[in-house]
């Protein structure tokens, strides 16, 4: 059986399972609880985080499990390294990805360090849910795409899901995953719905999929691309050049063959990414073509990006700001 | 006689098809009319009727293969055949084709552009080719120099589906001099047609005569030495009596010939050569004789090309190739005007000069035979024809000789008055 869902409420159904399955689950993070409101018999449980993906946690699993911690990003992730270091499996939620900066160390100097300092001896199954992307009009200090920024960092998985059966499955074996995970959310498919499956399931890490077959051009996407790349497929038929959507899943790991092997079918890639173009997963696609899928390629690899500029304020910069249909379509006729 | 079954070539489009299944077994008779196989193009179905009583005699392609059109499949044998060796006749193939029905050769395909923006151009003269890596891997599996091959990607490059196209048209290709293989389309059946272009084009300048003539008439169009993917040898000039001989190779049975403007002098040559080979001559534009404006504009067509901008090519020819009616409706001139960057894209640029040298070396060696001609004669004059304003006395200095003067037109008047002109042509190879 099968739910229609949003992407929120997908993922608020793994945190539940998460937490019914393993006593050793915590979730923490700024406002998660939510905004101060209380049950009738004095739980705060009114809204569960600032998109609601909290919501039921506390009243269910209690405050000793569910902590709604002060204002610092480097204080509750610290608390979450440190927890996942010696046995639990925190849950953390960093509020907007944009604050990634003031939570970096703990991620950056231990999470991702731990195993490979201690000889594998120590873990650290710690997972970061994190909301980020543009489109929302919140500006350039709330709608960055950092995942490259993660991705770049060796010890650490980075994870995107792009539909709410996909956000469930990935967010359940990210949890469950002995390393620690940085589960990026796209803030503008979080009210998107879909077809969520009853249930506890994983969908495994580094898998990428075949959201449309084609043959003639191969078109990456991850979180709120595949949909534009789907659009612009779509639009494609209509011109008869019939496009592969692939959807990465994940970043870290990266799962290299379905590229290639969808390249090896094509010919002609382009890699559609919302962050901005320089030292980002678009460039590291193209060069794994450029080096690995040389023969393969019938045109060069295109990128389609935002920008090299921080996200606008501007509702009609902004939109320009994100890849379009109509770039990618651009992007497939330019290789002729 | 044996009598061969090959894929049948069902459209202009179709380029292959898919052997379904046999539904006699090698050694059974079967009678004329009846099925004797079972082909798929385009997603149906298609019975192939045997077009003699036989007994099918040898298979050459198996069930689910796909094989480009023309392709020898089987062969029938009359009863008291015995003398019959399948791969001396297969190997035969080739020189066989234009025995009549159901042997129409493959023609071939365009390259299949992701998006199709421009036609499939060659590179300019002397710049470094860009080829696709997936393509030079295609050309080194394919045994092939992927380098002066068409290229249909933005800014000529070559692609893949170009060394593709470029290898299947290559398998086409006629031997018509040791070396020298030229790339002859054809389609229909009936008595044979034979079709010249002119100078710096395919046989893309008669696509409004090709459906016309195929519905009653085997037709083949001679893409010349330098044209499309025929052969390119290395040569000072190409004299005409040199095209001339190329054309006859392909004849076997006298051949009614259509040509225009530098065509027009092979056929000219030929019927004076070979006057065996050809059967009626339809004349398009004729020319003895290379005037000053032909002289200066063929010079610079050649100039033009060599700077790889087809585009450019097309708007400096077309005030010379059609009339000032066509020029003045936008609609119409843009309609006509749309297929000539293809046509004009065919020729190699480098082998323009030596077509052109061997066309002004000819000039003017044979307007005095004219009236040895004795095949009949259709000669087809624009009345605003620039290029070749001499069509008149042209068909006066042949004997008997039909004339038919199209007004409005110009030099391109097969393009551009295509219903006079297939109307004169049908009407001439009718009572010839």
């Amino acid at each position: 059986m099968a739910r229609t869902i949003s992407m929120v409420e997908a993922i608020n159904d793994a945190l539940h399972i998460a937490m019914e399955t393993d006593p050793d689950v915590i979730v923490l993070g700024e406002d998660i609880a939510g905004g101060g409101g209380r049950t009738d018999d004095g739980i705060e449980d009114a809204w569960g985080g600032i998109f609601g993906a909290t919501r039921g946690l506390i009243g269910k699993f209690g405050t000793d499990r569910v902590l709604d911690t002060p204002i610092s990003e480097m204080g509750f992730m610290g608390t979450a390294v440190g927890a996942a270091a010696t046995g639990l499996r925190p849950v953390a939620e960093l509020m907007f990805m944009d604050f990634l900066g003031v939570a970096l160390d703990p991620l950056l100097n231990q999470a991702s360090k731990l195993k490979y300092m201690f000889g594998g001896k120590a873990r650290v199954p710690l997972t970061v849910r994190t909301s980020m992307g543009a489109g929302r009009r919140a500006a350039a200090q709330h709608s960055q795409t950092l995942y490259n920024i993660t991705t770049a960092i060796p010890g650490l998985k980075t994870v995107i899901p792009s539909t709410p059966g996909d956000a469930k499955g990935l967010l359940l074996a990210a949890i469950r995953d002995d390393n620690p995970v940085i589960f990026c959310e796209p803030k503008s498919l979080m009210r998107s719905t879909g077809e969520v499956p009853e249930g506890d399931y994983e969908i495994p890490l580094g898998e990428a999929v075949v959201r449309r077959t084609g043959e003639n051009v191969t078109l990456v996407g991850m979180g709120r691309t595949v949909l534009t790349a789907l659009e612009a497929a779509e639009q494609l038929a209509g011109e008869g050049v019939a496009a592969e959507v692939l959807d990465l899943r994940t970043l870290q790991p990266l799962d290299e063959e379905a590229i290639l092997s969808s390249l090896r079918k094509t010919g002609h890639l382009v890699v559609i990414d919302e962050a901005t173009p320089r030292c980002g997963i678009a460039s590291d696609v193209a060069a794994l073509c450029v080096d690995r899928g040389f023969d393969f390629l019938d045109a060069p690899v295109k990128k389609v990006t935002a920008p090299h500029t921080p996200v606008p304020f501007s509702p009609a910069l902004e939109d320009t700001f994100l890849p379009t249909t109509e770039r990618i379509v651009d992007a497939v006729r330019e290789m002729g | 006689m044996p009598t061969p079954i090959v894929m049948p070539r069902l459209g202009m489009t179709m380029t292959e098809g898919t052997v379904v299944e046999w539904p006699h077994e090698v050694g059974a008779t079967v009678e004329q009319g009846e099925p004797v196989l079972i082909i798929e193009s385009d997603k149906s179905e298609i019975e192939v009727e045997a077009s003699a009583t036989g007994k099918l005699a040898h298979i050459y392609v198996e069930p689910a293969d796909v094989v480009p059109c023309g392709t020898l499949l089987g062969v029938l044998l009359a009863e008291d055949e015995t003398d019959f060796d399948a791969d001396v006749f297969q190997a035969d193939w080739v020189v066989e084709i234009d025995e009549g029905e159901g042997s129409d050769a493959p023609a071939p395909a365009p390259a299949p552009a992701l998006v199709r923006t421009a036609a499939a151009s060659f590179p300019r003269t002397g710049d470094r080719v860009p080829v696709t890596p997936r393509a030079r891997a295609r050309a080194r599996e394919l045994d092939v120099d992927p380098t002066g091959i068409p290229g249909s990607g933005p800014g000529g490059r070559i692609k893949e589906a170009d060394v593709d196209a470029w290898v299947r048209s290559r398998a086409a290709c006629v031997e018509v001099a040791p070396g020298i293989s030229l790339e002859v389309p054809t389609v229909g059946s009936g008595d044979p047609v034979l079709l010249l272009p002119g100078f710096g084009t395919d046989i893309s300048a008669f696509a409004a005569q090709t459906p016309a003539l195929a519905e009653s008439f085997l037709v083949r169009g001679v893409n010349p030495r330098g044209i499309g993917v025929s052969d390119a040898p290395e040569a000072e000039r190409y004299d005409i009596a040199t095209l001339a001989s190329d054309a006859a190779t392909l004849i076997k049975n006298p051949a009614h010939i259509v040509a225009t403007s530098l065509g027009t002098a092979v056929a000219i040559e030929l019927a004076l050569t070979q006057p065996d080979k050809v059967r009626s001559l339809s004349l398009l534009a004729p020319l003895v004789d290379v005037g000053p404006r032909l002289d200066s504009v063929s010079r610079a067509w050649c100039e033009v090309a060599a700077l790889g901008d087809i585009g450019a090519l097309s708007r400096s020819l077309l005030p010379w190739f059609f009339g000032t009616a066509t020029l003045a409706d936008d609609v119409r001139r843009e309609r006509i005007a749309r297929g000539l960057p293809a046509t004009l894209s065919r020729a190699r640029a480098d082998a323009l000069p030596r077509t052109r040298a061997g066309l002004v070396a000819w000039a003017g060696s044979r307007t005095d035979e004219l009236s040895r001609l004795t095949k009949p004669t259709l000669v087809v004059v624009a009345e605003e024809d620039l290029l070749t304003p001499n069509g008149a006395a042209i068909a006066a200095a042949i004997p008997d000789a039909r004339l038919v003067s199209v007004p409005g037109a110009g030099h391109a008047v097969g393009l551009e008055a295509p219903e006079a002109v297939n109307e004169a042509i049908l009407a001439h190879l009718a009572s010839s």
